[in-house]
């Protein structure tokens, strides 16, 4: 069974930069949540992570703006952000597997950029900071666009999680697979701060029942007014719900961390029979 | 109207760390190679927050950049007070 182990999580920075901002009791739950996932990640025993995740103006800018990236680097630097009270460092990298990706997307009918330099920030490093703490399996990123419109569909990031969950099948590598981002936030906006909990638990709903149809019927108008600028990065778990159909979600935690400014969410997939 | 290159310019600062340094040394400097109107000059260099906001800057290249130019949570909201 190439992918091992399959979860979503949210990368709001204050859990690492005002960690301490959060009320305790929300704070323990979420993080004390992450590490556990983290464990069960190691238990996982991966050879790597691909990782569907977004960034921040971390490497694109509007002058050229890819939908889907993959990387195909040996290591990986970062995170980009001094603040983020997590240390610089560098995460070895999957060039091999990446370049195997990048091949059976061009085959299979997706069209992904590659980059063999990527800088990733507080979105990656993050929950690598939690599942992935000596930093020391290799990772594969997989970037969504979530932050500048036009922005890849719900259905297009569906139809490239299920094409990966497939093209993965044929890898001789336990894999772990993780989606980062939202759920609902707004932020640096005059909205910052605000966190729509009735989207989250139904966004939550939705993933927990597997209901593909609502998956990939969100619009970028509805995800854009119910779960805010930030709840574009949903699109990374929606690819998750892609690849993993089969796989039972089970939610960890949910905690909407008004100091963090985020609806946060950790979900794992299991196999319904192993 | 000039936006791409007040992004471009905040991208930078944010993204490279030697760009960033040479940026903290002389802002005045650094912003000569930037193609801005006199407004997004002023509002990048006094760093404010609701001008630059209001001109459009991407919200999630604003909040870095005055993260690194040390403007609490706090100043932030209030400096964008009333444009929800």
């Amino acid at each position: 069974m190439p992918i091992v182990f399959a979860c979503a999580a949210s990368h709001a920075p204050g859990m690492t930069a005002w960690t301490e901002a959060a009320p305790q009791e929300q704070a323990d739950n979420f993080l004390g949540n992450y590490r556990k996932l983290g464990a069960r990640l190691a238990g996982a025993k991966p050879d790597v992570i691909v990782a569907l995740t977004v960034e921040h103006w971390a490497n694109f800018f509007l002058n050229a703006m890819p939908a889907f990236c993959i990387g195909r680097a040996d290591h990986y630097d970062g995170p980009v952000e001094e603040w983020l009270r997590i240390p610089k460092t560098r995460v070895p990298g999957d060039a091999k597997l990446a370049a195997q990706l990048i091949d059976a997307c061009f085959d299979g009918g997706f069209d992904p950029t590659f980059s063999d330099e990527l800088l990733l920030d507080h979105a990656t490093f993050l929950p690598l900071h939690f599942l992935n703490p000596n930093m020391a399996i290799p990772i594969v990123p997989i970037v969504i666009n979530t932050l500048t419109s036009p922005m890849p569909t719900a259905k297009r990031c569906f139809a490239l999680g299920e094409f990966l969950g497939r093209a993965l099948e044929e890898i001789p590598k336990r894999i772990a697979l993780i989606a980062t981002g939202g759920l609902s936030h707004w932020p640096g906006e005059a909205k910052h701060g605000k966190i729509n909990v009735p989207f989250d638990k139904m966004f939550l709903g939705n993933l927990m029942s597997g209901n593909r149809a609502r998956l990939t019927a969100y619009s970028h108008d509805e995800i854009n007014t119910d779960a805010g600028s930030g709840g574009h990065e949903i699109r990374t778990w929606i690819a998750l719900a892609g690849a993993v159909q089969s796989w039972k979600a089970e939610l960890l935690a949910y905690e909407p961390i008004v100091p963090w400014a985020t609806g946060c969410g950790l979900v794992t997939f299991n196999p319904q029979n192993p | 109207m000039s936006l791409y290159q007040l992004q471009k310019l905040i991208y930078h600062v944010n993204r490279d760390a030697a760009q960033r340094d040479s940026y903290r040394r002389d802002p005045a400097a650094f912003v000569k190679s930037y193609e801005l109107s006199e407004q997004e000059l002023a509002a990048v260099l006094n760093v404010d927050v609701r001008a630059l906001y209001t001109i459009g800057v991407h919200s999630l290249l604003l909040r870095p950049f005055t993260l690194l130019n040390k403007i609490s949570n706090e100043d932030y909201a209030k400096a964008l007070k009333g444009l929800e």
